[in-house]
């Protein structure tokens, strides 16, 4: 653990005893081991993932939960009900303003799974009040807010680790070894692709928020919009207005394995096609197909696998087509084709990088060590990027040509102006 | 006072320029009795002629025509003179490259060929919608034809009487078909030495009138929403007022509809359009986000205009 964070722990000078209390420096040095050096948890977001992390977080020996906070308080108490069923002693604190965690001093660590629209705020605001955070993707609602949030993890000098689990598997690493010994020869195209869409989801009549739910909370940085239960829990990113749809949802875990094996560089033009469902109020795509030019490399994005062997049968995957051979991947599996040799590995490529010991596992030793978690920030960060760009495209419908150096489009105002979006009041991004 | 006398002359000006483009009930000519400008052949035996200022068609089988222009919503009317056992027809909502599959064909025909039943005659629906008024078909004289296209409304008179009423939500053979696309003529599909002749093409695209596209925008049917969200992209500036009408209005439908559409009107206007447009498109979301009076619709027309002038 660092100075910093033990100085700022105030429990730790209760359970430490009067005597030790004016010397939690000292008292540090002998108790790295000790129950009280527990990192101390707070779950931001307590729907789907944020279930997840209750009880990911909750399975650690060096881990205290020690508050939930929810805009849902029927969520809330759910969320309560599943932490104590997973550890009895549990008794967290209950909070509806995610604001009195980050005003808290006793609290290490924060995991953030709210909406998209959400994530790079509570984030910014948790490094600038010396917490760590293991937060969901997609990383950002903007690629301003990524610049942000580095720039805040940086200057607070914190830990990030982003949610994309499936970046700790044997198997990304594996596929990253492979790629990475040169067996495939140069890569020059990737396609990625994950089945599936935005669906319309019906014209249903703006409501009353129920009164259990604070919706301007919800809503925060978001503009202001009548109350519909799709545009809440579970549907959320069928909106622009929060998310990037299906393809927001999942670039970020297909692509991981993209970067983690060829991390592409110089980003140039981006070409999105697709459409907006025309049956609902939804209005991210209902499909989408990219096409991505990068320094030496193609990357196409699209909707339906492409037509290489085994892909049909993957709803989501990566294919790598190198000089000398090709590699299809999921979050599991992986075919690998040199020659007309088809097989699942290669055996004579060595392991050379070292594994996960799990996503949020790797994440707390990084709390602990101070060196940045596998699905750091600035990884995070490049990794969204495209993301974020393609998206644009899409709504402008139309080719857009990207400056990787100064992280603007070219000559592209409309666009430009779609890098960022103004919160609504109270809320702000700060400046650095 | 001075900058308001100009104003006003502009605008007179801007009405006589347009009364020469189109005749006063909206309908423009599409075929100028010289050559085939506004027209392709895609065949590859060109199956029409300009001659005698008519479109004359009389190779077998030659190419058929078509506009370059596409057209969901529409009044197109005009002359036709078949000869005497002449054969051809108007398709409409179609791409020429398949022009029967995605579109339909309005028949014309010679009574005493086979096929000949009020499925298949002059003025029905060809195979889909038979007339239920038999149109006067004697051949070698001229006629006039006009079919009217409104959403799932079709209608087709010949010499000023209505001979066919069709539905096309309700027809089984048509669903799947476009509901816009090209508008074609058939070149001459009966024997050697027939032929078919057309005079006076006109069409008034009702897409054009922001009127009657804000009514797609309540469309049961997705198929004419997406009809209309299209042509209100095209309209651009002067639909402005109405979709955000739409958008404080009680129509989840057509809120929906409304706000994608600005998007795409500001986005493109934005990034294409020239300085005066841009300038008037500044002007009409100005005005919405001063006059509206629900919250959300003022926050999203904030959020536009500060789009729209980020292109300097």
């Amino acid at each position: 653990m660092n100075e910093k964070l033990k100085i700022n722990r105030r429990h730790f000078v209760k359970t430490a005893g009067i005597g030790l209390a004016g010397f939690p420096l000292i008292a540090n040095a002998f108790t790295r081991v000790a129950p009280s050096d527990k990192i101390r948890v707070a779950h931001i977001g307590t729907g789907n993932m944020g279930g997840a992390h209750i009880r990911w977080f909750a399975g650690f020996p060096d881990v205290e939960t020690v508050a939930l906070c929810d805009v849902d308080e029927v969520r809330l108490g759910k969320a309560r009900e599943l932490l104590v069923s997973r550890k009895s002693s549990a008794n967290p604190d209950l909070y509806s303003d995610f604001r009195r965690i980050i005003d808290r001093k006793d609290i290490d660590v924060i995991t953030c799974a709210t909406p998209d629209h959400w994530h790079a705020l509570v984030a910014i605001m948790a490094f600038e009040s010396g917490k760590d955070v293991y937060g969901e993707k997609p990383l950002s609602f903007s690629v301003k807010e990524g610049k942000v949030m580095l720039e805040s993890l940086k200057k607070n000098d914190r830990i990030f680790q982003l949610g994309t689990q499936i970046h700790a598997g044997d198997n990304y690493h594996r596929v990253a070894e492979i790629i990475q010994s040169g067996v495939l020869g140069k890569i020059h195209t990737v396609r990625l692709w994950k089945t599936g869409g935005t669906s319309g989801l019906g014209f249903p009549a703006n409501e009353t928020p129920p009164k259990t739910l604070d919706w301007n909370m919800w809503l925060g940085p978001a503009p202001y919009a009548e109350y519909t239960p799709v545009k809440c829990h579970g549907t959320y990113r069928s909106f622009f207005d929060y998310s990037g749809g299906v393809f927001a949802d999942f670039w970020c875990h297909i692509a991981d394995i993209m970067y983690m094996s060829v991390h592409p560089k110089g980003l140039s033009s981006i070409d999105a096609r697709g459409e907006v469902p025309n049956d609902g109020i939804a209005d991210t795509p209902k499909w989408i197909d990219v096409d991505f030019k990068f320094k030496d490399l193609d990357v196409f994005w699209t909707t339906t696998p492409p037509k290489v062997p085994g892909a049909e049968k993957m709803g989501i995957g990566a294919h790598f087509e190198g000089e000398k051979g090709t590699l299809t991947c999921d979050y599991e599996n992986r075919v690998v084709s040199i020659g007309n040799e088809t097989t699942n590995d290669v055996p004579e490529v060595p392991k050379t990088i070292s594994r996960s010991p799990g996503h949020q596992r790797n994440f707390l030793d990084s709390v602990k060590s101070r060196q940045q978690p596998e699905s750091n920030l600035e990884y995070a960060r490049e990794m969204t990027l495209p993301m974020h760009l393609a998206l644009i495209s899409f709504r402008l419908k139309r080719k857009l040509q990207w400056d990787s150096v100064k992280e603007e489009f070219v000559n592209d105002p409309v666009a430009n102006f779609l890098l960022s979006r103004e919160y609504r009041s109270p809320w702000s991004l700060p400046v650095y | 006072m001075k900058v308001k006398r100009l104003l006003i002359l502009v605008a007179f000006w801007g009405f006589t320029l347009l009364g020469f483009a189109q005749k006063n009930d909206g309908f423009t000519s599409l075929f100028n009795g010289k050559d085939l400008s506004g027209w392709i052949m895609p065949g590859k035996v060109p199956g029409f002629e300009v001659a005698d200022s008519v479109l004359f068609a009389s190779p077998h089988n030659g190419s058929e025509l078509f506009t370059k222009e596409k057209y969901g919503n529409f009044v197109f009317k005009f002359e036709y003179l078949l000869s005497e056992v002449g054969n051809s027809g108007v398709l409409i909502r179609c791409e020429p490259e398949n022009p029967w599959n995605s579109g339909v064909e309005i028949q014309l025909l010679a009574p005493w060929t086979p096929y000949r039943d009020d499925l298949h005659c002059t003025g029905s629906i060809y195979g889909h919608v038979a007339v239920t008024n038999r149109p006067d078909e004697t051949t070698g004289i001229w006629h006039t034809m006009e079919i009217k296209c409104d959403r799932e409304n079709v209608t087709i008179s010949v010499d000023g009487k209505v001979t066919t009423v069709a539905n096309t939500d309700t027809v089984k053979s048509m669903q799947g078909k476009h509901v816009a696309g090209s508008i074609g003529f058939q070149s001459n599909h009966s024997k050697e030495g027939e032929f078919v002749k057309f005079r006076n093409v006109f069409v008034k695209n009702m897409d054009s009138d922001p009127d009657y596209v804000s009514k797609g925008f309540y469309h049961e049917n997705a198929g004419f929403r997406s009809q209309a969200h299209d042509a209100a992209e095209v309209i651009g500036v002067p639909m402005i007022g109405r979709l955000s009408e739409m958008m404080s209005g009680e129509n989840v439908m057509a809120q929906a509809g409304a706000k994608q559409v600005l998007f795409d009107i500001v986005a493109k206007v934005a990034s294409d359009g020239t300085k005066r447009e841009r300038n008037a498109l500044a002007k009409a979301l100005g005005k919405e986000q001063k006059s509206s009076r629900s919250k959300a619709v003022k926050s999203y027309f904030e959020w536009l205009l500060k789009m729209a002038k980020s292109a300097k």
